[in-house]
């Protein structure tokens, strides 16, 4: 902690010697760590769930009930989608858990296209589970070793702090779009995921968030709400979301400006809170 | 510095292919002094084209303020695009803040200059493709807005320009919804490709919560850059379909016919706020140039109606040479369907038919079948759109170039009037009218 401390009273002289307006960080280092702690709770959590579901999922899958492996696969994946930055510092994971068809040159035919997806375009475009056994034990093998990996993995502050804007870029890279699940039309569920998983963590460091610039903190919240307002108008019971289909094209126009200044504001948070 | 350096070229492309000698003179003159807007500012009796500010890279800064927004009459640059954008604004105070926004980015950016300095921990403000320090690079950003702008949300109906309209497609387009119309449209135009990339990105970056791109369209000319005035005139730009393009376009160095066929005018039926602003049209017309290229050189000069190496009209010697059309009633010469006759017939009725084009070439990417996507991003600018691009388009319907083009976007809006002094605002006038 001494060393970080010293580190961060450099930087403050460097940025001060070349007379670069900035607030210089009020947050210690020392203030991180709670959060820092909480949020691995939640990630623990999560990828606990991620596992059950998992198992759900895939039992479903290879039992070949159709109708309870669609029903399942959305829920299931929000587990995943909001801890995305997490477990996407496992690349070889993420990519048999999470790719998708576009990432290969032969498209769904391609034998390395796995996970999630992979399912999703047997279960919604063949409309049928056959052949898809495989892949569920593959995919349910890989989020208990991505479990595995979690309980070991220490998180740096800087990419806790950092994952909000990295979810927030997800959504405004290709949940806005709708080409996350391209067969299933879920992805409102995705998109909710990820906005759940960002506002975790701006919601552990609010605290300090409103320490060091209160009025991000402000717009921060108001994006948040305005997004989470929006996405609500296409909640159905029990958590879900309608298909992405159902939403309109003035919603999804309109989406688009909190979620941008989310990732504007967001990409700030980490100078805010003087963490690398 | 050096990949701006020695710019020259021709001040006048698209938009006015013939200078004239004394707007050659009098851009010398002026070198160093004034303006280049066109405005009728105070400072000065300010014509077109005059730089205020000319390194000796040959970089200028175009005027922002003024009677009219620069990049209409602005000698036009070898870069532009259109961008257009939605506007995410729910209220009218809203709407005004995103105005006010834009315009400072704009005056910014035209003008150049040093982007705050940051702390490192935090993204740079700037995006820094056009290095450190930036440069007005003959920037001109000019902001319209669409029908769509006057619809429910901010209660502006009452307000509209008469003649603004969603574009509906004529026979010969087909029209693509994700590449028409829009609330704003931004046309950004400048020597550099870099220069205008890097204006986008800033004010994409700097309206995060206001404004959603919605589509955009780049194109380039294929002049040397700007030279106001240095050098000698340059030959009318030829267009994709190699003739040449805007041989016949109205003369932007000539306020007056600027005045009575661009600038709405005070005291005409538009809404009182419009004065100095004007009607823009945007076209995405792709061209099929592999068709074209296997088509015969006869035929493709009589489909144009000029001379193809020359620029002349058919029988005629060089490139102004009038057409002379009353010497040629049945189209014996120059075919009656030709496209520079329908275009303009040059007859008294259809004087007052005339636009003032801006248009760029486009290149885009390839088609499904393999088959090259470029044509022309056309542009024009009229007071009246009615007895503009309406009329000459409606000539045009049937012409055979259509055999070889395609609209697929674009859009009608209303270039707002400029920002006269730094108190000013795009849209001032618009959303707080006076009584």
């Amino acid at each position: 902690m001494k060393l970080s401390l010293s580190v961060s009273a450099a930087g403050f002289a460097l940025l001060g010697a070349c007379g670069v307006a900035s607030a210089a960080s009020v947050i210690a280092p020392a203030d991180l760590v709670a959060p820092i702690a909480d949020y691995k709770i939640y990630v623990a959590g999560e990828v606990d769930a991620l596992v059950k579901a998992t198992h759900d999922f895939t039992e479903a899958v290879k039992a070949g009930d159709l109708a309870k492996a669609q029903a399942l696969y959305a829920p299931t994946r929000v587990h995943y989608e909001r801890i995305e930055p997490v477990a996407d510092q496992f690349s070889d994971l993420d990519k048999s858990i999470d790719v998708r068809a576009d990432d290969f040159a032969a498209k769904e035919a391609d034998p390395n296209f796995t996970g999630f997806h992979r399912i999703e375009y047997g279960l919604y475009a063949k409309k049928s589970t056959d052949a898809l056994g495989p892949l569920a034990d593959k995919l349910l093998a890989d989020v208990t070793e991505l479990q595995s990996r979690i309980q070991g993995l220490t998180l740096p502050p800087g990419k806790v702090v950092g994952g909000a804007a990295e979810l927030v870029e997800e959504i405004a890279k290709t949940k806005i779009s709708g080409e996350e699940d391209r067969y299933s039309r879920t992805d409102l569920w995705d998109f909710k995921a990820n906005v759940d998983g960002a506002r975790q963590i701006v919601s552990l460091l609010q605290p300090l968030t409103s320490k060091a610039n209160a009025k991000l903190q402000t717009r921060l919240d108001d994006n948040f709400t305005k997004v989470e307002a929006i996405l609500t108008k296409y909640s159905t019971a029990g958590d879900g979301f309608e298909s992405y289909d159902a939403l309109s094209k003035k919603d999804r126009t309109a989406l688009r400006g909190p979620v941008t200044a989310l990732a504007e504001d967001l990409s700030k948070l980490r100078g805010v809170l003087g963490v690398k | 510095m050096s990949e701006h350096d020695n710019r020259s070229g021709c001040p006048f492309a698209f938009a006015a292919a013939k200078p004239s000698r004394r707007g050659l003179l009098t851009g010398l003159a002026a070198f160093g002094g004034l303006t280049i807007d066109g405005s009728l500012s105070a400072d000065a009796a300010v014509r077109p084209h005059r730089p205020i500010d000319a390194a000796a890279s040959g970089r200028h800064r175009l005027r922002f303020h003024g009677r009219h927004q620069a990049g209409v009459v602005t000698p036009q640059q070898a870069h532009g695009m259109v961008v257009a954008f939605d506007v995410l604004a729910t209220s009218r105070d809203e709407l005004q803040e995103m105005f006010k926004r834009l315009t400072e980015r704009i005056r910014f950016l035209m003008h150049g200059g040093t982007p705050e300095a940051i702390d490192p921990k935090f993204p740079p403000p700037d995006s820094g493709i056009v290095g450190p320090v930036i440069q007005p690079d003959d920037l001109s950003i000019t902001a319209s807005v669409g029908a769509s702008l006057f619809d429910g949300r901010f209660g502006l109906a009452a307000r509209k320009p008469r003649q603004l309209v969603a574009m509906a497609g004529f026979p010969n387009d087909s029209l693509q919804e994700e590449l028409c119309h829009g609330d704003l449209m931004l046309q950004i135009c400048a020597s550099g490709a870099d220069t205008v990339i890097h204006a986008l990105r800033d004010i994409i970056k700097t309206t995060p919560d206001q404004l959603a791109v919605r589509w955009m369209q780049d194109g380039f000319l294929p002049v040397e850059p700007l030279s106001f005035g240095h050098a000698p005139a340059q030959p009318t730009p030829r267009n994709l379909l190699g003739f040449k393009d805007g041989t016949a376009n109205l003369r932007s160095t000539d306020p007056e016919l600027m005045d009575r066929h661009v600038w709405v005018k005070p005291g005409s039926d538009e809404p009182r706020w419009a004065a100095g602003g004007t009607y823009q049209v945007v076209r995405i017309i792709r061209q099929f140039v592999e068709r074209w290229d296997r088509t015969p050189l006869q035929e493709q000069e009589g489909i144009i109606g000029r001379d193809k190496a020359t620029g002349a009209p058919l029988g005629r010697s060089r490139e102004h040479d009038d057409p002379a059309y009353a010497s040629d009633p049945k189209g014996l010469r120059i075919p009656l369907d030709a496209h520079i006759r329908l275009a303009n017939p040059r007859t008294t009725e259809t004087a007052s038919s005339l636009l003032l084009r801006r248009g760029y070439n486009y290149s885009r990417s390839v088609t499904a079948s393999g088959q090259l996507d470029m044509g022309l991003l056309f542009v024009c600018f009229q007071a009246d759109l009615e007895s503009g691009f309406l009329a000459v388009q409606r000539r045009l319907n049937g012409e055979p170039l259509e055999e070889y083009i395609n609209p697929v976007g674009g859009g009608y809006f209303f270039v707002l009037p400029g920002v006269a002094t730094d108190a000013g605002y795009l849209a001032d006038g618009l959303l707080t009218p006076q009584t």
